[in-house]
């Protein structure tokens, strides 16, 4: 809830229901009418490539306008680009006591949001930064190496396990429905956003995330979102990721734990003497 | 890392016994009905695949000791006296790591006993973490011995080349601040202890633990995960460029191709002058940005590859140099998130302490005035 109230977002709930069911249609025909899409050789999607989402899903998933930033100094650059929700339905069911912690992150973000700190994303936003990700699948299981952080978390395609412990981007499983890549992750440490506004979960979030080619170069991700303690209900991010295509496009190196130790040790480095 | 720094503490007991401890992979040959040393891909590449761990080269020294000239394996006595040694440290991590120099340990053994605390010992244990009463802790180990006298094979003689004047230099500059009595910034620990990085050798040269890796391939690409500090390196193998030198980054631009059934993989591109090519990437004399890795990964059986990394820096060593150990598949052996920066509480702490040792000195100074 970045600027005004709940009653602005509600103003496009309709616009962005009627976008999300646009939306949703869309890997079923791309089922039907089955487009050019890479295959392994078993047949499957070869969802193998340097992935990107558009858009500004990781300043606020919910739909939300152009805003000054938190650093006047920085200007037009850190300034808040507006965007379209991916949100299906437009607002996320917070729970009364969760919307308040929603908005206390956010007051709070500069000092708590992961990303600030180059902690790992967790899932769904690792989906959606502003950066790449590869995905490398092998005929056995897929790895999502994230280029923020150097994230990376391998999809368990065998018989499913069960989380060992909680952590940050938890424990995924995966298997095929279709030509649907669903991936279940659950033990989750409840640490991770979902965005730079503050918009949260707890460590009893459960993500279903599937990823469904739409041609060669776009793929529709989707992501159902389970977490009692936090939200009234299981709701739904969906949007499009893109293949880089340019030439020898490849994932990079943003080791960021550097560009953050001044600001969380700062204080306790030693002052040079007068 | 708290947990890391705990670990070498509790593990320096253990260090002088398995340093000569260690291994080569090829003295059981655990049955594994799958994968064999000509595995294939699907898309016809050589199937490395899978989770491996240098585990069985711990305890091998990295520079060979001098009295072994350029004997590069050990003597059958030797071996034995290894083997002896790698089933001991299995029993010590079996037994829950019996970290005895830890007066919290002793005085928790003794209250079992009924008997009065032992006094504590000298010195910095006992201190710190080894102040509160910890049970024993667990490391990797060697499941087999190694036959290598060390992790060098290549000069002859199995130890560095001499460094040039001005990597000694850098050298010596690093070690002084690495060694500073009181540390005045987390700019005196290492690019590990940071949680930035071990880099692509120290991600692989075996320690007391993470020494597993996870190799992932798909047709044009091998991919390999580090546990430690969750790295992870894209090794195209569809026979593209280095990146623009202009590009330069931790772990370096690796690209690939196959050599019959030898994963060849040549890494550029590194930034330099922070890292080094040892152990957890600080042992040793900082890397220059020429600094060129060329690693071969050969699968020698159903659970075993032969790895082997030439180091080439001119402008730090006066002559290549070349690491070989193998890497196993171990029944059960998996790779788990290490969110290292996250849960760094050590680097605030150690800090602040620093500081209040500064302050402490400060008073001290003042009240001589």
């Amino acid at each position: 809830m970045l600027f005004g109230g709940l009653g602005m977002k509600h103003s496009h709930i309709l616009a962005a229901t009627s976008a999300a069911a646009f939306l949703c249609m869309i890997p079923a025909v791309a089922q039907t009418a089955a487009p050019r899409i890479p295959r392994m050789a078993d047949g499957k999607p070869n969802l193998t490539g340097l992935w990107q989402a558009m858009g500004t899903a990781d300043w606020d998933i919910e739909d939300h306008s152009a805003a000054a930033g938190p650093f006047f100094q920085l200007g037009a650059i850190g300034a808040i680009p507006p965007g379209q929700g991916v949100v299906e339905g437009g607002a996320i069911p917070y729970k009364p006591a969760a919307l308040e912690q929603k908005n206390k992150n956010f007051a709070n973000r500069m000092k708590d949001d992961p990303e600030v700190k180059c902690y790992m994303p967790g899932v769904p936003r690792a989906a959606y930064l502003p950066y790449p990700f590869q995905i490398i699948q092998s005929n056995k299981d897929v790895l999502f190496a994230y280029e923020y952080a150097t994230t990376n978390r391998l999809i368990n395609m065998g018989k499913p396990q069960e989380a060992a412990t909680d952590t940050w981007m938890g424990t995924s499983n995966g298997h095929w429905e279709k030509d649907t890549l669903v991936v279940d992750v659950t033990g989750f440490n409840g640490n991770a956003w979902f965005d730079r506004a503050g918009d949260f979960a707890s460590d009893s979030l459960h993500v279903v995330e599937r990823y469904s080619l739409l041609d060669a170069n776009t793929m529709n991700y989707e992501a159902t979102i389970e977490d009692p303690a936090t939200f009234t209900r299981p709701w739904k991010i969906n949007l499009i990721l893109y293949r880089h295509r340019e030439k020898d496009a490849r994932l990079l190196e943003f080791k960021c734990v550097e560009f953050t130790e001044q600001l969380l040790y700062g204080d306790l480095v030693r002052k040079p003497s007068k | 890392m708290n947990q890391r720094i705990f670990l070498w503490m509790a593990m320096a007991a253990v260090a002088p016994l398995s340093s000569v401890a260690g291994q080569t992979a090829s003295q059981t040959t655990p049955k594994s009905s799958k994968p064999a040393a000509d595995a294939k891909t699907p898309w016809g590449d050589p199937d490395i695949q899978g989770t491996w761990t240098s585990d069985d080269t711990w305890g091998v020294p990295f520079e060979r000791p001098k009295n072994f000239g350029t004997r590069a394996t050990l003597t059958e006595d030797e071996l034995k006296d290894r083997q002896k040694r790698v089933e001991q440290s299995e029993e010590f991590v079996g037994t829950g790591g019996g970290n005895t120099h830890s007066p919290a340990v002793a005085e928790l053994q003794a209250k079992e006993k009924g008997e009065a605390a032992p006094a504590p010992a000298a010195g910095r244990f006992g201190r710190g973490v080894d102040s509160a009463p910890v049970p024993g802790h667990w490391g990797e180990f060697a499941r087999r011995p190694s036959h290598q006298t060390s992790q060098i094979v290549e000069p002859a003689d199995g130890r560095l080349p001499a460094l040039t004047p001005e990597a000694q230099a850098k050298l010596d500059a690093k070690n002084k601040v690495r060694r500073e009595a009181i540390p005045a910034s987390y700019t005196n620990w290492s690019y590990y202890d940071r949680c930035i990085t071990r880099g692509v050798a120290g991600s692989i040269l075996p320690v007391i633990y993470g020494n597993g890796l996870e190799i992932v391939q798909t047709p044009g690409y091998v991919a390999i995960r580090y546990e430690m500090v969750h790295d992870v390196r894209i090794i195209p193998t569809d026979g593209r460029p280095h990146l623009s030198s202009n590009i330069r980054s931790y772990m370096g631009d690796a690209v690939g191709h196959w050599e019959g059934k030898t994963l060849v993989v040549e890494t550029t591109n590194f930034l330099g002058d922070r890292m080094a090519v040892g152990v957890n990437g600080d042992g040793g004399a900082p890397y220059s940005e020429d600094l060129k890795l060329t690693e071969r990964f050969t699968r020698a059986s159903g659970n075993s590859i032969n790895y082997e990394m030439i180091v080439d820096d001119p402008k730090t060593y006066t002559a290549t140099w070349k690491v070989a150990f193998p890497i196993t598949q171990e029944p059960g052996y998996q790779l788990f998130e290490y969110a290292c920066h996250e849960g760094n509480m050590a680097m605030h702490n150690m800090l602040s302490a620093a500081r209040m040792e500064d302050k402490k000195a400060a008073a001290a100074a003042a009240g001589q005035k």
